[in-house]
């Protein structure tokens, strides 16, 4: 099946938002994200991840300043527009299910953008395949385990196709094997060019899968560089109550001169460790 | 007398076709510290909700074998006795927030006011517990003004005010983020530390690998293996039930493959042994 | 303010709920009456303005005895403007509808095509629209100089059954949960393409996804939280204590007998002045 390698990059430009009741969540955020990145936001919560986020696909307008979705002003979009071009997966599944079965739901989002017959289908298939909900295209959502209702809504975001998808706190509540088929997911979309945005607190699943970390605190972004060196700055992290991940935490405590965030990268830093150097 | 046990328990849902639980064997002494891992779909909430009494009292369905939780039998017994004698604490802090009070002092002593005790008592009782749990500046607060976090405490907070022999807990950090999560597992340490016995669902292996006396690993409702933290999380039968295993387990597994690991070594199941044995193998080469 | 669960920051921040009640803290000497006297009160005035003697009386209650009332418990700028605010869109209904089509009247003021405005009809709007301002911002009041903590505790501790009074407390608390919950799913279904403006079809269309979610959702809380309140011996059969004491004294129970005694008098002397003008 052939995926349009979209480029559309997001552009957030001086970007402040404050809440009607008056809480100012962001305050002059800047920042670029280059179609086909894997980018995980990071941060205590109150920090403005979600804030953040939420601008890309309209959900929020700013305050000040202007987010741009390749040649689309965010502020001069409706929100079911943006769906076609950025794709959020809400942390509750269960706020978004409501169809018959699994083949309706996933159905829906493309449905919406104007995709019909065997062009839907295939998107449809593609990604109950993705998921690994192959099978229960029948099965009405009451009957099926969180676990798998995480993966209905997984399921109706790809089927979007859209070119950049968003991810917010993916991990929570899921057991290994459905974090390494979110991890499984996370990297097939990659290879097909999209950009990948996730909010999380799990930061061996951050440090594991995503190129690029963008660290906020107060309504700022603190940090905003590669994986590696963000992670490094341990103690600046700190201060948004960011934990390093556990090969890094491992690293550090056998002496490792640099930060490592994933197995490839420790083995390569123990091969040039020497104990007591 | 073990204060958990349990002989020969399969339980089936109403409307089910096939059961939750089967044959499930377990014997807890007071005191231990006990987590149930396993994959989603397992049976760590079944177990969580029989050991409460609510299977088969809540949720009624197909029960057989028999449970005996501080020295009641969980069939016979009403659930209202037994809720007094084993607290609940599940996932969702939000949906444990009984919504009847308006304030986070109130809402820890509902309990105590549903079983009848006296002004003074219920004081007594819900100061303690709120120093216990951290959560003494919250007093005033509306429970629902409160982060997960905060709001989990406060369910802590709200059972262990009514003294219960055992503490079951399904999944109790799932939502919340690390610090939430660590100063959950604080507080539970801290009440294991004073004798209450903890039976706890949990998937976050590294915790359960620093905390936990004993580690119960469930797959398709059946017992897979059962016995301690550092026995059962690197056990080779834990991918099969669709387990996870820890990271530093993980990284000594493929380091054993390079033969970067000390031979004859345990594989490490915290920071500690991982430290040690990567230390132990370098200084060997 | 930091904040452990991603999904409380986004409820939080995003949607601010409305205030859970109406209550003000202003330690008023009405804020610390019994609330059965307050309820008395209440009740009080309602029979006094629907069945009480005199066409002026709702007037005379809301003027000289609510607003008053209000102005010494330190509410009175709120109370006023709510009670107009919530009421005057009723009242220009109903003058609308009374004026015009008020069956028996006699007295023309004003003719307008085939409409004819009389004097009956708009003499008894104003004496409906009193009477349900009394009634109205009665309630408001209480509410208003009421912590529902102290309600529902004097409620409990009077006999009135805990299922009652639980309903009372959580639907206070947890409806603004729900409008947060909402708003999330109308978020989450716009993330999909949906269209909720737009034409009758349109939203129409967006009732399923809008409503589906927010039932199922609200079933699987309704199940967890009704397990919460087994694991907190709800239902346990023993007698429940109370935590909090509501005082209450003689004074105000002699004034709550005096409150009723007064609104049968004025009862009874309406019904005596009917009598005595048929006979």
């Amino acid at each position: 099946m052939a995926f349009a390698r979209q480029d559309v990059r997001l552009e957030v430009e001086q970007l402040s938002f404050t809440y009607p009741a008056g809480v100012e969540a962001l305050r002059e955020v800047s920042l670029s994200i280059q179609s086909g990145e894997r980018v995980a936001i990071i941060g205590q919560n109150g920090s403005g991840k979600t804030t953040l986020v939420r601008h890309f696909n309209g959900l929020l307008r700013p305050t000040r300043g202007r987010v741009l979705v390749g040649d689309w002003d965010t502020a001069a979009q409706s929100v079911a527009k943006l769906a076609a071009r950025v794709g959020y997966v809400f942390q509750n599944p269960d706020d978004q299910l409501f169809c018959r079965n699994v083949q309706e739901e996933v159905a829906f989002g493309p449905a919406n953008l104007g995709l019909a017959g065997e062009c839907l289908q295939e998107r449809v298939r593609d990604a109950l395949k993705l998921t690994g909900l192959a099978g229960k295209e029948g099965i009405n959502h009451y009957d099926l385990s969180a676990t798998w209702r995480k993966m209905v809504a997984l399921a109706s975001i790809l089927a979007m196709d859209t070119p950049i998808v968003v991810f917010d706190e993916p991990t929570t509540g899921q057991d290994a094997a459905s974090v390494e088929r979110i991890a499984n997911i996370v990297e097939e979309l990659g290879r097909r060019g999209k950009t990948v945005i996730t909010i999380t607190h799990d930061i061996d699943f951050c440090a594991e899968n995503f190129s690029r970390v963008i660290a906020m605190k107060e309504g700022r972004i603190l940090l905003d560089g590669s994986t590696r060196r963000v992670l490094a700055q341990e103690e600046l992290l700190a201060t948004t109550y960011v934990e390093p991940p556990q090969l890094a935490r491992l690293g550090r405590r056998l002496g490792f001169p640099e930060t490592v965030c994933t197995q490839d990268e420790f083995f390569e830093a123990y091969r040039s460790w020497r104990p007591g150097a | 007398m073990a204060i958990v046990q349990v002989e020969g328990l399969s339980y089936t849902y109403p409307l089910a076709i096939s059961p939750a639980l089967q044959d499930i064997n377990l014997s807890v002494e007071q005191g231990e510290f006990v987590a149930v891992i396993g994959a989603n779909g397992a049976g760590k909430s079944t177990l969580c909700y029989t050991l409460a009494g609510f299977i088969p009292h809540f949720f009624k369905g197909n029960l057989q074998g028999s449970a005996r939780v501080a020295g009641l039998d969980t069939s016979q017994t009403s659930l209202a006795e037994m809720v007094v004698r084993v607290g609940l604490v599940f996932q969702n802090p939000f949906n444990q927030i009984s919504g009847a009070k308006f304030t986070v002092y109130e809402e820890i002593a509902f309990g105590l006011e549903n079983i009848g005790l006296g002004r003074q008592e219920m004081k007594n009782r819900v100061e303690k517990v709120m120093a216990l749990t951290g959560i003494a500046d919250l007093a005033h607060r509306s429970p629902y003004a409160l982060s997960g976090g905060q709001q989990q405490r406060v369910a802590l907070a709200s059972i262990l005010v009514m003294e219960p022999e055992v503490l079951v807990l399904d999944e109790p950090t799932s939502q919340l983020d690390p610090i939430g999560t660590r100063e959950v597992f604080q507080v539970i340490k801290e009440m294991s530390r004073q004798g209450i016995t903890i039976v706890m669902a949990e998937h976050k292996l590294e915790w359960v690998a620093e905390f936990a006396d004993r580690v119960i690993a469930l797959a398709e409702g059946r017992m897979l293996l059962d016995g301690k933290p550092r026995e059962v999380l690197v056990d080779p039968a834990l991918p099969a039930g669709h387990i996870g295993i820890s990271r530093y387990t993980s990284l000594a597994r493929r380091a054993t493959q390079q033969g970067l690991w000390p031979a004859g070594r345990r594989l490490p199941v915290t920071l500690d042994e991982a430290a040690d044995g990567f230390r132990e193998a370098r200084r060997a080469a | 303010m930091p904040e452990n669960t991603p999904q409380a920051s986004q409820d939080k921040f995003s949607r601010m709920p409305d205030r859970l009640s109406f209550y003000l803290e202003r330690g008023s000497p009405f804020h610390r009456l019994n609330p059965l006297t307050k309820l008395t009160l209440v009740f009080c005035l309602i029979i006094l303005a629907f069945f009480g003697p005199g066409y002026w009386l709702p007037s005379l209650l809301y003027l000289a005895v609510l607003i008053p009332l209000s102005l010494w418990s330190g509410v009175g700028r709120e109370f006023m403007r709510t009670s107009i605010r919530l009421l005057l869109p009723l009242f220009g209904f109903l003058f609308v509808m009374q004026s015009l089509f008020y069956p028996g009247g006699r007295t023309v003021l004003v003719s307008l095509w085939i409409f004819a405005i009389k004097a009956e009809g708009i003499a008894f709007a104003y004496l409906t629209a009193t009477r349900i301002l009394v009634m109205v911002s009665s309630f408001l009041l209480l509410l208003l100089g009421t912590h529902p903590s102290a309600l529902m505790n004097d409620f409990a501790r009077r006999g009135v059954p805990a299922p009652l009074t639980y309903i009372i407390a959580s639907t206070l608390q947890i409806l603004p949960q729900m409008q947060a919950k909402a708003a999330t799913i109308i978020d989450a279904q716009r993330s999909r393409g949906l269209e909720t403006e737009g034409g009758l079809g349109k939203r129409v269309r967006a009732l399923l996804p809008l409503v589906g979610p927010l039932v199922f959702g609200s079933l699987v809380d309704v199940e967890e939280r009704a397990i919460a309140l087994e694991a907190r011996a709800f239902n346990s059969r023993r007698v429940k204590t109370s935590l909090v004491e509501i005082p209450d004294s003689q004074v105000e129970r002699l004034a709550r007998w005096t409150m009723l005694l007064l609104m049968l008098l004025a009862l009874a002397s309406r019904a005596w002045l009917s009598f005595k003008s048929r006979v």
